[in-house]
């Protein structure tokens, strides 16, 4: 429950709250990059182990975009610049 | 034939034939070129914020993502007649295949997987052929 003092004059989340909302990192599908590329820089990137890797990548095949990290905007701005640094479509954005 | 890209105790052996290496010299400078020139789709794909909500991202984080672009495909500019890549070398020629890819669907306007199938048979040579030497490099860099 959020207190009243989270609220701004127009009963938005005052600045602490957003600062205390996380980062997600999008991935974006693209029609031409490989699934065994995307999957490999996952699990360089992130250390994730392979079935997660596999899993995220193929979110982001079937659904468009998957969410492939979330946390601080720093570490999320720089995941992201890494997924940039193999071509690969991604974004950041605060988490919904 | 022997596999293009081959470990070897070294690190990754290239057996190809020099057009192919001038060719792929070639596209990464005009991938390295138009990424530097705004309103260019190539600019735009791979150097386009990553924060959709602002027109561009910080000051530092642009420059170091630049640099990141020009610094993956300066290697495989220079390294394009190597007999062999060391670890370090194999892994920025993955960035930079992937990059002069991307480049090469952003100037034909792919945006989907149906875009593929208009591709005439030359456009449709050259992704295919990127999409192979990825895939390749990354086998030989897995084993």
């Amino acid at each position: 429950m959020m207190a009243e003092e989270d609220l701004d004059i127009q009963g938005n989340p005052g600045t602490g709250q957003l600062l205390d909302i996380p980062w997600e990192v999008i991935l974006w599908n693209d029609p031409v990059s490989l699934i065994s590329l995307v999957v490999r820089v996952l699990r360089k990137l992130f250390s994730y182990d392979l079935a997660k890797a596999e899993r995220l990548t193929m979110q982001v095949h079937n659904e468009g975009k998957s969410v492939v990290w979330t946390g601080d905007k720093e570490t999320a701005a720089a995941y992201c610049v890494a997924l940039h640094g193999y071509a690969l479509s991604a974004t950041i954005q605060q988490s919904q | 034939m022997s596999e293009p890209f081959r470990r070897v105790p070294e690190g990754i052996a290239l057996d190809l034939p020099s057009s192919l290496r001038i060719w792929l010299a070639n596209m990464a400078q005009k991938t390295s070129d138009d990424a530097v020139t705004m309103e260019d789709p190539v600019h735009r794909r791979l150097l386009g914020p990553i924060d959709p909500s602002k027109d561009h991202d910080d000051p530092v984080t642009e420059l170091q993502r630049q640099f990141a672009v020009e610094g993956s495909l300066g290697v495989l500019i220079e390294t394009s007649n190597n007999e062999v890549l060391n670890e370090e070398q194999a892994e920025e020629w993955i960035r930079a295949l992937q990059l002069i890819l991307a480049a090469t669907a952003a100037r034909m306007a792919i945006t989907t997987e149906d875009d593929l199938g208009r591709l005439n048979d030359a456009e449709n040579e050259v992704v295919t052929t990127l999409q192979a030497g990825i895939s390749l490099m990354i086998d030989a860099l897995d084993t």
